[in-house]
């Protein structure tokens, strides 16, 4: 997929069902790395869930303006070798991944690309864990982010119809053609838009609750309201948006971004969008200082989950390889032939927000909802830890928190109003 | 706050600790960074420990040397009676009767795990010899799940020779069991928080082994001064493993921690294992000594069911 810059996480998870034999749950897809990532931290009541991502591709039809993918490529695709060896050790060793459930995912580039070595993968998990009476036969699930390019074509769709009941798609639309086409252009700098929304339909009836990211960077400001709205009336009801964590941001660009959300606020609200739409923007649960202690989790999944690319390494997040850093080496955790090194996990494992945090952000008031990715944290780092959190998205969390409040207080003032109009109808009713 | 400098007098000056020197052409550092850095030190308020290489140095350095107090780390091949902390790969060289002279400094005996688990008793026969024995292992990276029994057998032994010794009143320190019975908080390295390292090129490292893997990793020179980036990473209150810990005698060695796990707060899990291995022989030898020698009455230490803080992690998370 057009590997899009890691974003911020604006409100807590986009929630995409996920749906194994006798459980429905929810995976709670922390919003922190950008479409093409799936950060998740996948958790439901007394079930636990790993992430395991092939990154079959470093190529994609895209050249997004936004994109983290620094290293994207044509050469490095992974062999079915290679696929099948990475699949042979994690089914093979369910004492290190011994959680309930899993979700592949496939993501590039853009996955859809590979469509065929795709297919041959999927074929060899479902059939290893019924030879292998796996826990996982029953809950698995294959999960797409992809530009929706190439959706209608007949490989993709032959797969779609395949795996249907163990499918997530998502195709990434940034909005309005002008927003969309401000980025996600191809090689050749022409606007992806076009190719793109005549998909919508399709995928949308073949998932219809299907969302979208958007990813917002310092040029996409002024678009954000209009974008939101367009989304909406293509049928798109779920619109997860988030900031880039990267430091782009310009001088005015936190009172522009208020703006914008004030402006969206009103209409979500004038309109009444929020009744059947969703905008990951607004979320009551953001913009409350954090306990030190009782609130100290880290953020970001990276790793509890496990990236796999083409030469056969193992990565926290596929945000750790090499093709995705700017400044740092890559943070390798292991390989298909040596297994993983627990010993490179240990740090992932052990991070807590207030170690990693500035006391700017220990202390903030509106420290809940303020997201980090983890690798950003570790690309932009002044020494190669995770452990120093980046701050670049700070003022722009902050911008949201007052847009974020402002969009509740007129909304609860409104549902107030007409619920107090409603009791008064009921009363006058009574009367009579 | 920065207690110490370590001054290496020259590339090929001795290893007193886990990394190896494999630099065996001769650098000495100049004699103006010296004169530089024993300023720094009269400035900043620290103690300078020098260590230095397996041969004389030219007359000049002796000067410069002997005009601040300091310590000197020494390879057992140049020891003199200036000499406070003397190092020896060899745990043959380690005296066998004690004497005066002997007495007087601190033995680092650098031993592989395979070599130790050879020779540990006849190495702890040397630990009546000594006021005070730091052993260290070089391969600790290197522990398997069955190293780490062979181990736990070694301490045991050495438990039994302390014990012996103590019996007699005689108290010799050794640093992987009495540590722990004196200590009663973290007692780490602290390379980059408490000491600093000047090298013989002029500029400052967290610690010698950083030297020596990389030129390039310094942290400051003698101009500017020590500069070290997300410094906070070197304390125990941001090392969150360490901070819940209570092997005090454990190094921490910030630079194996890098080695193994990346990051310099967090260690591996040969290093957590190894040091609660320590901890617990010490604890065992500490009720041993309070109940057949009445020593020791005010100490305790807690029994613990794990050998690695990392499973209170994975405790809590689940």
């Amino acid at each position: 997929m057009p590997a899009p810059a890691h974003v911020a996480a604006a409100a807590p998870a986009p929630a995409a069902e996920f749906v194994a034999v006798a459980v429905v749950v929810v995976i709670r897809a922390a919003p922190l790395a950008g479409r093409g990532l799936t950060c998740k931290t996948v958790s439901m009541a007394n079930s636990t869930f790993k992430n395991i991502t092939f990154i079959v591709t470093k190529d994609c039809q895209l050249a997004c303006k936004y994109c983290y993918l620094v290293g994207k490529n044509t050469k490095e695709k992974m062999s079915w070798a290679v696929a099948r060896q990475a699949i042979d050790y994690i089914i093979g060793h369910s004492e290190i991944f011994n959680e309930e459930a899993v979700v592949f995912d496939f993501i590039g580039g853009e996955p859809f690309l590979e469509i065929d070595l795709i297919d041959q993968i999927c074929d060899y998990i479902k059939r290893s864990l019924f030879e292998k009476e796996h826990p996982w036969f029953n809950s698995y699930r294959f999960s797409f982010s992809t530009n929706g390019i190439n959706y209608h074509e007949k490989t993709v769709q032959n797969f779609v119809q395949k795996n249907r009941t163990h499918l997530s798609v998502g195709i990434t639309i940034d909005g309005t053609r002008a927003k969309h086409n401000l980025n996600r252009v191809y090689k050749s700098g022409k606007g992806s838009y076009a190719d793109v929304v005549k998909n919508i339909p399709l995928w949308l009836k073949q998932f219809p609750d299907g969302a979208t990211k958007v990813t917002i960077s310092s040029p996409d400001i002024p678009y954000i309201k209009e974008s939101v709205i367009h989304l909406y009336s293509l049928e798109i009801k779920e619109v997860n948006i988030n900031c880039v964590f990267e430091d782009v941001w310009e001088e005015k660009d936190d009172s522009l971004f208020e703006e914008q959300l004030i402006l969206l606020a009103d209409e979500i609200i004038d309109r009444e969008y929020y009744k059947e739409y969703k905008c990951s923007f607004f979320s009551e649960n953001i913009g409350k200082p954090l306990d030190r202690r009782l609130q100290n989790q880290n953020w970001c999944g990276s790793g509890m989950m496990l990236a796999i690319d083409a030469a056969g390494n193992f990565y926290p997040c596929t945000r750790f390889a090499q093709y995705s850093l700017r400044e740092k080496e890559a943070r390798i955790v292991g390989n298909i032939r040596e297994g993983i090194n627990a010993n490179r996990l240990r740090p992932f494992l052990t991070l807590d927000r207030c170690t990693q945090s500035p006391v700017e952000c220990i202390d903030c008031e509106v420290a809940g909802g303020c997201a980090w990715c983890q690798g950003e944290n570790y690309d932009a780092a002044g020494t190669p830890t995770i452990y120093q959190r980046a701050t670049a998205i700070c003022k722009m969390h902050k911008a949201r928190v007052r847009a974020n409040n402002y969009y509740w207080n007129k909304l609860f003032r409104k549902i107030e109003k007409e619920e107090w109009k409603a009791n008064k109808k009921v009363e006058k009713c009574c009367n009579i | 706050m920065l207690q110490y400098l370590i001054i290496l007098l020259d590339d090929t000056s001795v290893s007193y600790c886990h990394y190896e020197n494999t630099k065996t052409e001769r650098r000495l550092i100049s004699l103006d960074d010296l004169k530089t850095g024993i300023f720094f030190a009269m400035k900043q308020n620290l103690m300078i420990q020098f260590v230095y290489p397996d041969y004389e140095l030219p007359e000049e350095y002796g000067q410069v040397i002997q005009s601040i107090d300091n310590h000197k780390i020494a390879p057992c091949s140049i020891l003199s009676d200036e000499t406070n902390v003397c190092v020896t790969c060899e745990w043959e060289k380690l005296p066998q009767e004690a004497d005066t002279f002997s007495k007087e400094f601190v033995w680092v005996l650098r031993i592989s795990k395979n070599n130790l688990f050879s020779n540990y008793e006849k190495l702890s026969l040397r630990i009546k010899a000594i006021k005070r024995l730091n052993l260290v292992i070089t391969d600790v990276d290197t522990f398997r799940e069955e190293d780490f029994s062979i181990y736990k057998k070694v301490l045991s032994h050495f438990q039994t020779v302390l014990k012996e010794q103590y019996s007699q009143d005689l108290y010799p320190q050794f640093n992987l069991l009495s540590d722990r019975i004196l200590l009663d908080s973290m007692n780490n390295c602290n390379a980059g928080v408490e000491n600093i390292t000047l090298a013989p090129n002029g500029r400052f490292y967290i610690c010698p082994a950083f030297y020596q893997e990389n030129e390039m990793d310094s942290v400051g020179n003698l101009t500017i001064g020590p500069d070290i980036t997300n410094r906070v990473l070197y304390r125990l209150d941001h090392a969150p493993l360490c901070r819940i810990c209570d092997a005090y005698q454990c190094k921490r060695c910030v630079w194996l921690s890098r080695k193994t796990t990346l990051e310099v707060n967090t260690p591996s899990h040969e290093q957590c294992v190894v040091a609660h291995l320590e901890r617990n022989a010490g604890r065992e030898l500490l009720l041993e000594l309070q109940q057949s020698e009445n020593r020791f009455s005010g100490k305790s230490i807690e029994e613990i069911d794990y050998l690695d803080p990392f499973d209170i992690r994975k405790r809590e998370r689940e």
